[in-house]
């Protein structure tokens, strides 16, 4: 097919992998999900780990974490770069195989991490549990992934580089460095190794990894998934491509800086805490830039939201993405932190963030990806609905018991009577927080089976259907870097 | 000491924020306008 005077030979998108990278994301959700409910349940029932070590609260909680933050989300955020990087670059996946090789020995290395986690290897870092050989690992399966991704932007035949690529960029760059710095280590057996950094610099740099992993990746890299699917879904422009590009830069200067005000009241120098704390404050500008734009570009597509709940997915999103990050600078407040540390409240803000943002702007996105990759109509569009209506509910019961165990732990814990001694045990506290904790196990098993509905009806949409062959499109003489490459447009199944 | 890195590490922010915008203003409108439809091109032509 060589129409409309075009030269050059047809050429197709990458997007088996990007199939295979949904599939393994939904996986993950089920799974990791399915752990979170359990230790919700051991919340409940204490008894719940039967006396084994492998069931132990310690020991499945970093299971649920890693498997949601690097499972679900790290996938889903791979196959959505391979997707959006192909499209916005006008050019096929740079390097195909080392795209498959991303995806599976990623999976490999969540499954065999999240084992290792059970049997007790840890390096106690929070969010960086996985012990060496699994850094080597990452480390291994991210540069190449890096490899793709901006050999994919270097062979771009479109000039202007995409504001999402910027940001999925972004994500890649710093959680290397983040990774890197934070995992250097002596090994000392196969299982265990010590780190660099001891006492408050290691405390430091921890922090400096987690809040920046919630940050690039969390944020930055769902920010790449919304800005190149939101538009696209809506059917219209960002609607300040200009305030994108300054969000961008105003988040990247300013996010870097924020990881101490997870150690306020600590031991490490008074003027961290302040800084992270400012630095917090000022993330507030871009972060609430970023859900202005996106809310005032779907506000031209209202209509749609009506019967379309893919777009309803990635609308709350910008909703819960506008509260979790006004409430994260208002607990990195030192005095507000006084109340929250250590306590449920931080649990709520993060599954604000977690259940609320990216989750929700993970399945609205697969809601509108999925059935175009197969040429497909939703199998259900009310089983969606009805998710919709799960996902809300399951969330705002979550960090609504959330929040209130929380705020009750910390004013509590600083209660004293006249002689300043607590005037209650840490026992007592938690004795009383049982009414909360089963809302919360309830919450949960509520998010989760509509993520388990979402899971049917998509297995159902793809069942038996073949990925689509896209042909690349041409781009504008005026925008193309290669003028001499030009490919025709088109869309065919694939044999 | 400590003030002094404090109240640098701000304005080295701000000075990166402002010479940002600064760029970014520099910007075409037509540039700017072609890439915030860089999504909706391929949809297009896929019809």
């Amino acid at each position: 097919m060589k129409g409309n005077g075009m030269l050059g030979e047809a050429e197709y998108y990458h997007d088996k992998v990007v199939m295979r990278l949904v599939q393994f994301s939904m996986l993950w959700a089920v799974l990791a999900m399915a752990v979170g409910l359990w230790l919700a349940a051991e919340f409940v029932w204490p008894t719940l780990d039967f006396g084994q070590f492998w069931l132990s609260f310690g020991r499945i909680r970093p299971v649920h974490t890693n498997g949601i933050i690097f499972g679900f989300g790290v996938s889903a955020l791979m196959g959505t770069a391979f997707y959006s990087v192909q499209r916005t670059s006008h050019v096929p996946l740079f390097m195909p195989k080392l795209a498959w090789f991303c995806c599976y020995a990623w999976q490999v290395v969540v499954l065999l991490g999240g084992l290792s986690l059970l049997a007790g290897w840890t390096s106690t870092k929070e969010y960086a549990e996985l012990e060496w050989p699994f850094d080597i690992a990452i480390t291994v399966v991210w540069v190449a992934f890096a490899i793709v991704f901006f050999g994919t932007i270097a062979t771009r035949r479109i000039r202007p580089i995409y504001i999402s690529n910027w940001f999925y960029g972004a994500l890649i760059i710093v959680i290397a460095m983040l990774h890197i710095v934070n995992n250097l280590e002596v090994p000392v057996t196969i299982d265990k190794s010590y780190s660099l950094y001891a006492g408050a610099q290691d405390a430091i740099v921890e922090w400096w990894y987690g809040h920046n992993a919630v940050g690039f990746l969390l944020t930055g890299g769902f920010l790449g998934m919304l800005y190149y699917f939101l538009p696209k879904h809506a059917g219209q422009p960002i609607w300040s491509y200009r305030l994108s590009v300054v969000s961008f830069w105003a988040f990247t200067y300013s996010y870097i800086w924020a990881g101490p005000h997870h150690l306020h009241y600590s031991a490490i120098p008074e003027w961290v805490q302040s800084l992270a704390m400012v630095m917090s404050l000022v993330l507030l500008a871009p972060s609430w830039a970023t859900m202005v734009n996106g809310i005032m570009t779907v506000s031209k597509a209202w209509p749609k939201l009506k019967s379309d709940p893919a777009l309803k997915f990635i609308v709350l999103s910008l909703a819960f993405y506008g509260l979790a990050t006004f409430e994260g600078p208002m607990l990195a407040i030192r005095s507000v932190n006084a109340v929250s540390h250590f306590t449920d409240w931080t649990i709520g803000h993060v599954h604000s963030g977690a259940l609320g943002w990216n989750a929700m702007v993970t399945y609205g996105t697969f809601y509108y990806l999925v059935p175009r990759l197969v040429g497909r109509e939703l199998y259900s569009t009310r089983l969606a609905n009805i998710h919709f209506v799960l996902a809300l509910a399951g969330t705002l019961l979550y960090i609504l018991a959330m929040w209130a165990a929380g705020i009750s732990q910390g004013l509590l814990w600083l209660s004293v009577n006249t002689l300043g001694e607590l005037s209650f045990s840490f026992r007592e506290v938690m004795s009383s927080m049982k009414p909360y904790y089963a809302l919360r196990l309830f919450a949960g098993a509520i998010f989760w089976s509509g993520t388990l509905m979402m899971t049917y009806n998509l297995w159902r949409t793809i069942k038996g259907a073949n990925v689509l062959k896209v042909l690349i499109p041409p781009v504008p003489a005026r925008w193309r870097i290669n003028k001499s490459v030009a490919q025709p447009v088109g869309v065919e199944a694939q044999a | 000491m400590a003030l002094f890195i404090f109240a640098g590490d701000l304005l080295v922010m701000l000075f990166m924020t402002v010479l940002v915008v600064w760029v970014s203003m520099r910007s075409s409108k037509e540039l700017l306008d072609f890439s915030a439809n860089i999504p909706l091109i391929e949809e297009d032509e896929h019809g």
